[in-house]
């Protein structure tokens, strides 16, 4: 099965993050802050990284870059409660944006998307 | 356009193919034409063109580049935007040096995001050519280009050692081939092709798009290898046909990517109507001189020792006594003592040649002493057992080799 990192800092968005994406037949697991995630990542290989962007410690841009140092063709979504992260250059890493919003329905068809572009061979990253 | 470009000069590269001079140096770093070192054509060119906000990447064995950047290119102010500095690997995006040159714009991605400029020019630290680079930014401009790639045109045999563009009636790229077997000729000329010449300007926007894309494909991260054949199609890609601020027939472009390469751009420069004019002050090449007495020609004995220079460049400090200079290049503080010889050879800083010492088709690295009587260039076969003797047969004696007689008798 597919398995989903969230990296979420405040608690009730990442229980809420995680039940969605499980529902949508996905394996969550979950990680606070981005060094929590870089150690999960290393740990359990997870599919896609669903990555907030504003933590405290090690934030969401720079755990990416990260991750990505290490393995180029991990796929990462960005999911932040601004927009304005889109203006930093480091950000285009990712495979998609996503703003924030009460409805899950974007981040769930985003996921979809970016998983089934990565299955493709030779599909064109990022952008 | 000059204050919205930024120039990134890629100074990085190991230069295997200049082993021995790249030893202890990085490529740009070598140097050339008696007073200059290589990157100082490109840095000369910037300031001509007006571009004065450039950073230069530097990677492997930049020490020597380093402080000769800090000598002679440190003239600009900061505090009104105008500089000129080098940039070793951050390491801001994992703990790697560059793969390629679109991996080293990519790792360098956050100055770009400060910086915020319209354009990047691209240059090579390692080329010798006079070229406005404005020319070129006005039209990637007017052209609404993503892309605008500097081309000379060659003679078509040439092709295969290029990345050879095709290109549309309005400069549009329409293809990009590295290395081509058999490249494809300009139209209504087939006896040439248009070479990239490894220079690029961008607009910012496409660029990030395009390194931050190529980072996570498997590729060799290269502009010209990866980048340009895959993207040229979909977004706007111009060539832009090098205008030579040289001004004589045959436009002056050279990548010193080889010894025999370095050797033939440096005679160039000795003719009395040289291929590459250094003497334009209308475009001033600029570098650092230590402060050294003129140069100076002594004896002048009937069938004795004669001190004497011709169809050479000899830079300050230099002192002929009583010995011979043809056809050479001679860096600052060389000594050419009685009765020696020197003949089509590059002699680097403080070279002393000895008494009677015969050095022909040679080139000298900084410092090296060549005692009485030895003789360099005359028995390729001797000497390839002491030096490296590149294909067109030039002798290169590197850094730090012995004085004694006897490793010279050998």
């Amino acid at each position: 099965m597919t398995t989903i990192l969230v990296v979420e800092d405040d608690p009730n968005q990442c229980l809420l993050y995680a039940n969605e994406i499980r529902s949508a037949g996905y394996d969550v697991i979950t990680a606070h802050d981005g060094r929590e995630a870089l150690e999960v990542v290393e740990k359990a290989r997870p599919d896609l990284v669903v990555m907030d962007v504003s933590m405290p410690g090690i934030d969401g841009i720079e755990a990416m870059s990260r991750m990505l140092a290490k393995d180029h063709k991990l796929p990462i979504i960005l999911n932040t409660a601004y927009a304005t992260y889109r203006e930093s250059f480091r950000s285009w890493s990712a495979d998609a944006y996503v703003v924030k919003s009460s409805d899950l329905t974007e981040l769930k068809d985003t996921i979809k998307r970016v998983l089934e572009s990565r299955s493709r061979p030779a599909a064109p990253a990022g952008a | 356009m000059t204050r919205q470009t930024l120039v990134i000069v890629l100074g990085g590269g190991q230069g295997e193919r200049l082993y021995p001079l790249t030893r202890d140096r990085a490529k740009p770093a070598v140097p050339f034409g008696g007073c200059y070192r290589i990157i100082d054509f490109t840095l000369s060119n910037c300031v001509n063109s007006g571009l004065r906000r450039v950073y230069v990447l530097t990677q492997y064995k930049s020490f020597s580049l380093d402080r000769h950047l800090r000598l002679a290119w440190t003239r600009f102010d900061e505090e009104i935007g105008e500089f000129i500095v080098p940039m070793p690997p951050q390491q801001r995006i994992g703990e790697r040096w560059y793969l390629g040159t679109a991996d080293a714009i990519f790792q360098n991605i956050y100055t770009l995001e400060q910086e915020r400029p319209e354009y990047v020019l691209i240059l090579a630290g390692d080329h010798i050519y006079k070229m406005d680079y404005l020319r070129m930014l006005s039209q990637h401009q007017a052209t609404r280009a993503d892309i605008t790639v500097a081309c000379v045109e060659v003679p078509i045999a040439e092709g295969p050692r290029f990345g050879v563009m095709t290109v549309d009636e309005t400069m549009r790229t329409v293809g990009f081939e590295e290395k081509p077997a058999n490249p494809k000729p300009l139209p209504g000329r087939p006896d040439l092709c248009l070479a990239s010449m490894g220079i690029y300007a961008f607009t910012t926007h496409a660029l990030v798009q395009l390194v931050t894309e190529d980072a996570k494909r498997d590729s060799t991260h290269d502009f010209g290898r990866d980048i340009l054949p895959r993207v040229m199609r979909e977004r706007p890609t111009y060539a832009y046909l090098f205008r030579d601020e040289n001004r004589k027939a045959i436009k002056y472009w050279r990548d010193i990517g080889t010894l025999d390469a370095y050797y033939q751009a440096n005679m160039d420069l000795v003719a009395v109507d040289p291929l590459f004019n250094l003497y334009d002050t209308d475009w001033p090449i600029r570098t650092n001189l230590k402060q050294q007495p003129p140069a100076k020609f002594v004896f002048d004995e009937a069938g004795g020792r004669r001190g004497t220079a011709v169809d050479s460049i000899v830079s300050q400090g230099c002192i002929i006594a009583g010995g011979n200079v043809a056809r050479s290049v001679l860096s600052p503080g060389v000594r050419v003592e009685a009765q020696a010889h020197v003949e089509e050879s590059i002699l680097m800083d403080d070279v002393v040649v000895g008494p009677y010492a015969h050095v022909r088709r040679a080139i000298v690295d900084k410092g090296v002493v060549i005692p009485p009587h030895a003789r360099v260039g005359s028995d390729l076969a001797a000497d390839r057992k002491k030096f490296t003797v590149t294909d067109s047969g030039i002798v290169v004696i590197p850094k730090g080799v012995p004085r004694g007689e006897e490793f010279w008798r050998a």
